[in-house]
C-alpha cells in the first residue's frame, strides 16, 4: 500500500529537481521546457497519490493539469515566434 | 473560412458529449440533457475549425484496423527503442550528441496523415519536427535530430521515419 | 494477487527510471533544443508506464472502480496527444527568436533556408 506513496514522493522530487533549471535557465525556452516537464511529473504524482489516499478529487485535478498544461507552452512558443532576435 | 458541414458537427458533438459524461460521471436525465445542449452549441460553433477533411474515415474497417495496428504495434516499438537510446545518452553524461536540423521529404498527401506523422516524430525522443514547407508539390519536414548520422534528404528520412511512414500510408492514402 | 502487485510496482519503477533520465537530461544537456529532446522521455515512457500500473491498480485493488480507471486512461491519452503540440510550437518559436546552441550545429538546413 505505501509503495504508491513512495513512488508519488519520488515523482514529486523529480519535479522539484527540474525546477532548478526553471530558476537557472539562460533563455526563456529553457525555463518553459522545465515547466512543462514539472507539470507532467506532478500530474503522474497526483494520480498515484489519489490511488494511495482513495480520494477521487486528486484525479480531477490531474485531469485538468494534463488538459491545460499544454496551453502555457503554446502561448510562450507563439510569443517567441513573433519576437525575433530580442531574446538571447 | 470554410462552411460548417453536417458530419463535422456530428463528430465534434460526440467528442464533446463523451468528455462531458467523463467529467461529471453521473447518469441522471437532467445532467445528460444539459450536456447534450451545451455540446450541440459548442459543435455548431466550432466544428469548422476542427475538421477539414472527411470526418468518418475510420468507419472503413480496413483503415480502422490498420490505424489500430499502427498505434498499438508499430509506434510503441519505435517509442521504446528511442526512449532506451535517450536514457543511455542521459545516464552516460550527455556527452555523445551531435545535434543538427535536417530537411527530409515526406510522401503523405493527406492533412491528417501529415499531422499524425509530425506528431509521431515529435513524440519520439531524439527528434522534433520544427517546420513544414512545400516546394514543387513535394512536402518537406525540417527535423531537429539529436544525433545526426546521415546527410539531409532520403537517407535521413529513412533513418528517422521509415517504419512510421510505411505504417501511416496504409491508413491515410 | 501478490504477483500482480509486483507487476504494478515494476511498471511504476520503470516509469520512474525514465523520468529520472529525462530530468538528468534537462539539468545537464548543453543547449535548449537538446533539453527539449531529453525532456520528451518524461511524457512518453515516464508517463505511460506509471499510468498503466495505476490503471491495473484501480481495476484490481479498488473493487472495480470504473470512474477512476476511465479517468486515468483519459489522462494518459491527453498527455500523449497534447504534448507534441507544445514542444513543436516551443522549438519553432525558440529557433525563430534567435536562440542558438553555443557550439554551432553542423547541419542546419532551416537556418540556411530561412536566412539566405
Amino acid at each position: 500500500m505505501s509503495d504508491l506513496l513512495i513512488f508519488a514522493i519520488a515523482f514529486a522530487v523529480l519535479a522539484a529537481l527540474s525546477l532548478i533549471r526553471l530558476a537557472k535557465g539562460p533563455s526563456s525556452a529553457d525555463r518553459m521546457v522545465a515547466g512543462d516537464a514539472a507539470d507532467t511529473l506532478i500530474c503522474v504524482a497526483l494520480v498515484l497519490f489519489s490511488l494511495f489516499s482513495g480520494r477521487g478529487i486528486y484525479l480531477d485535478i490531474a485531469l485538468v493539469a494534463a488538459l491545460f498544461g499544454v496551453i502555457d507552452t503554446l502561448l510562450v512558443g507563439r510569443y517567441l515566434e513573433k519576437e525575433r532576435g530580442q531574446d538571447k | 473560412m470554410q462552411k460548417t458541414k453536417f458530419p463535422a458537427v456530428v463528430a465534434t458533438f460526440v467528442v464533446c458529449f463523451a468528455f462531458w459524461v467523463l467529467l461529471t460521471w453521473s447518469f441522471t436525465m437532467q445532467e445528460l440533457i444539459a450536456g447534450a445542449v451545451i455540446s450541440l452549441a459548442v459543435a455548431l460553433f466550432s466544428a469548422r475549425f476542427f475538421i477539414h477533411e472527411k470526418a468518418f474515415w475510420f468507419l472503413n474497417p480496413l483503415k480502422f484496423f490498420s490505424g489500430l495496428f499502427y498505434w498499438i504495434c508499430i509506434f510503441p516499438v519505435e517509442l521504446v527503442k528511442a526512449n532506451v537510446n535517450m536514457a543511455k545518452i542521459c545516464f552516460g553524461g550527455c556527452k555523445k550528441i551531435n545535434p543538427g536540423i535536417v530537411k527530409v521529404p515526406v510522401d503523405l498527401k493527406s492533412d491528417y496523415g501529415q499531422a499524425a506523422l509530425a506528431n509521431s516524430i515529435t513524440l519520439t525522443p531524439g527528434t522534433i519536427t520544427m517546420e513544414t514547407a512545400e516546394e514543387d508539390g513535394q512536402t518537406y519536414f525540417y527535423i531537429h535530430w539529436i544525433d545526426v548520422t546521415a546527410p539531409s534528404g532520403k537517407e535521413a528520412g529513412d533513418a528517422i521515419k521509415g517504419t512510421l511512414e510505411k505504417g501511416l500510408r496504409r491508413v491515410w492514402e | 494477487m501478490t504477483a500482480l502487485r509486483i507487476v504494478i510496482d515494476v511498471l511504476i519503477g520503470i516509469g520512474a527510471i525514465f523520468a529520472l533520465a529525462g530530468t538528468i537530461g534537462i539539468l545537464k544537456m548543453p543547449d535548449a533544443f537538446s533539453r527539449m529532446q531529453a525532456s520528451t522521455c518524461i511524457p512518453t515512457l515516464g508517463t505511460i508506464c506509471p499510468l498503466l500500473g495505476a490503471l491495473l491498480y484501480a481495476i484490481f485493488f479498488k473493487n472495480g472502480d470504473v470512474a477512476s480507471a476511465v479517468k486515468i486512461g483519459v489522462i494518459c491519452l491527453l498527455i500523449l496527444v497534447t504534448n507534441p503540440l507544445g514542444s513543436h510550437a516551443l522549438a519553432k518559436g525558440a529557433y525563430k527568436a534567435g536562440i542558438r546552441p553555443e557550439k554551432k550545429m553542423e547541419t542546419d538546413d532551416l537556418g540556411r533556408d530561412l536566412y539566405e
